[in-house]
């Protein structure tokens, strides 16, 4: 070849090409992806800056998380009909019960999962194991709410009105709470009449209802509430964000649910997304992930309770294991209800 | 066009790719939607009317939508209010000093509409610019109530969608005559009268066109009403998310939807209607 066989055309068309496979070096070049779901809020930064950097070291697979409340994932594998947007799922207890009963997650492959056997029993879930609980108590601005309150009355208190914030029910938080006011009132788990009539009361109080947890994050962080149901972590994240909220434990004690990983039915790569889970169960990310800001409550029995876990929560494996946790089994069934029923009573 | 009408030269085959999109991923989910209202129950798939009976026979459902349909006649009449002016301006305008404006006017279309609420948030909150400005020129003495109330929303929304309503007044403004404000002037028309009498009516078009878009993109704004709105506002759209994840009620969730649709689609009929009969008066 006496001359470079290249005319204008092929050679507009190899810069283009290299063109594209520079702006797209990870589509064409990296081994592998793997898709999960994560929650907004501390999951997603413990997800983002922990735990996906460990799995990379791991597996030298990349992660491309898509964040989406429980509620949500349950709904767009029901839609996606065994072509699932990801292959890690992330739940709370109830949407475990709704998952396994439609048939979405598949039964969690211990074998493949060195670090499940370490988890404590109480977390060794055959859906997938549970990587963390969360837990409920009174969040607090303490500029402006000098003692702690130790009573859910306290939000009742006429010094409040105006400055008591609530969620919808569309979040585990929002459900929870009406669970636990619902027993202090005498309700039962079939009989929600109490907590109805104690809602009405607190109405007068309630400034705003954050519609999501985002738009309730920014009610704390813009000081239009000043004392409100609120979750263990996102009050950790939103303190490490310079916000000024607290949370207590009121003295008929706190509420959880646990969270947990759990393989899709249909997984584009079953054996990375198990590599991902087990990560999340490791010791030493475990222990990563329990300083702050994250303070996720770790579920492996080998690492030790520290920082504002032991400060707010409990010493111990065993004192967390006593907090009390809901019937999802006998709430689920009940949910569209209850969204319903809230709706009429607090809407305008 | 000297070879025949478009029909004769197939001109309509070019329709084709958007017609069979439209088909695959508008009409045939839509299709979809129409089924599943009609289901008994996400499980069951018995048919009935009952979701339909359910929402139509519910005073609180009916309230909701009545609330969702006049939302957007509020925040369509103030984008009206405030854009036409700005439209009527425009058109006055050197073509650096148009194109200035232009930019200002699409602005808000640039930016994410979740990013543009948060900003409203902290705009409207009890600790936020407004009422701060407000309280530092005494004009208050406690924070208004703006954030979680209709009034805020209405603002959010006009503000969001304030494009969509100065640009096609704007367009059809840009088409008329000039002569014809000239010729209103020298028989004697005062500036008001020549508005009332010139401006408006051929401005009709632009109008009806604007307020088609605004109102459709304000009665779906989920992201504006629920940040703005919170939950005590329930308007449609929150209503059917919350339905169909929240409850898991998606047969009930798609009827919802389906008369959400009929209903939209009337108003817009109605301004359609508007626009063709007011279009009749100018030349009758």
């Amino acid at each position: 070849m006496n001359k470079p066989d290249m005319n204008r055309r092929t050679l507009l068309a190899a810069g283009l090409g290299m063109g594209v496979a520079a702006a797209f070096p990870t589509r064409l070049l990296a081994a592998e992806n793997l898709v999960v779901a994560t929650f907004p809020g501390t999951w997603n930064e413990a997800q983002t800056k922990v735990l996906a950097p460990y799995f990379k070291k791991r597996t030298g697979a990349s992660v491309t998380a898509t964040i989406k409340l429980a509620h949500d994932q349950v709904a767009m594998l029901a839609a996606a009909g065994g072509n699932p947007p990801f292959d890690v799922a992330i739940f709370d207890d109830p949407q475990v019960l709704d998952a396994v009963k439609q048939g979405l997650i598949v039964e969690y492959p211990q074998a493949k999962s060195p670090n499940f056997k370490e988890l404590l029993p109480q977390y060794q879930d055959p859906w997938g194991p549970k990587i963390s609980m969360q837990v409920i108590g009174i969040g607090y601005n303490p500029k402006r709410v000098k003692t702690p309150p130790k009573s859910w009355d306290d939000l009742l208190d006429p010094k409040y009105k105006g400055r008591v914030g609530l969620t919808a029910l569309n979040s585990q938080l929002g459900i929870a709470f009406l669970v636990e006011l619902n027993r202090i009132k005498g309700g039962t788990d079939t009989n929600f009449d109490p907590a109805f009539k104690a809602l009405k009361a607190l109405l007068p109080n309630v400034g705003a209802i954050g519609a999501n947890l985002g738009a309730y994050a920014t009610l704390w962080q813009q000081e239009e509430i000043d004392i409100a149901p609120y979750n263990f972590n996102f009050v950790q994240t939103l303190k490490g964000k310079g916000v000024p909220v607290e949370l207590s434990i009121p003295e008929t004690g706190a509420v959880g649910w646990r969270t947990s990983l759990h393989l899709v039915k249909g997984a584009k790569d079953p054996d990375l997304a198990v590599q991902y889970i087990d990560s999340s169960l490791a010791a030493d990310l475990q222990t990563a992930l329990e300083q702050a800001p994250y303070s996720v409550i770790p579920t492996n029995g080998k690492v030790q309770l520290t920082g504002e876990i032991t400060r707010t929560l409990g010493k111990t494996h065993a004192d967390l294991a006593k907090i009390r946790t809901v019937d999802w089994a006998v709430i689920n069934p009940q949910r569209g209800a209850l969204i319903e029923q809230f709706n009429r009573e607090i809407s305008k | 066009m000297a070879g025949g009408s478009a029909d004769e030269r197939g001109e309509w085959r070019l329709a084709l790719p958007l017609a069979a999109f439209f088909l695959l991923f508008f009409i045939a989910p839509l299709a979809v939607l129409a089924a599943w209202s009609f289901y008994a129950a996400t499980e069951t798939h018995t048919l009935t009317l009952a979701q339909y009976a359910k929402f139509l026979g519910d005073r609180f459902t009916l309230g909701i939508l009545w609330n969702t349909l006049w939302l957007g006649v509020e925040a369509t009449l103030v984008c009206l209010v405030f854009g036409y002016p700005l439209a009527w301006l425009a058109i006055r305008l050197t073509p650096r000093w148009q194109a200035a404006l232009l930019f200002v006017v699409i602005l808000p279309i640039l930016t994410s509409v979740v990013v543009r609420t948060f900003a409203w948030i902290v705009m409207l909150g009890s600790q936020g610019v407004i009422n701060k400005t407000l309280i530092a020129i005494g004009l208050i003495d406690t924070p208004l109530r703006l954030l979680y109330t209709e009034t805020g929303v209405v603002m959010v929304l006009a503000q969001v969608q304030m494009p969509l309503m100065v640009l096609p007044i704007m367009a059809t403004l840009m088409r008329v005559d000039r002569n014809l404000f000239d010729a209103s002037a020298s028989l004697g028309a005062g500036a008001w009268r020549t508005l009332w009498k010139v401006t408006l009516p051929l401005s009709i078009p632009g109008i009806v066109a604007g307020c088609i878009l605004v109102y459709a993109a304000c009665v779906t704004a989920f992201v504006t009403h629920t940040l703005i709105g919170g939950a005590r506002l329930i308007y449609m759209p929150l209503y059917i998310y919350q339905q169909a994840t929240g409850a898991n009620d998606w047969p009930f969730a798609a009827a919802m939807s389906v008369i959400f649709m009929v209903a939209v689609l009337f108003v817009v009929y109605l301004l359609n209607l508007l626009g063709r009969t007011s279009k009749g008066q100018i030349y009758g």
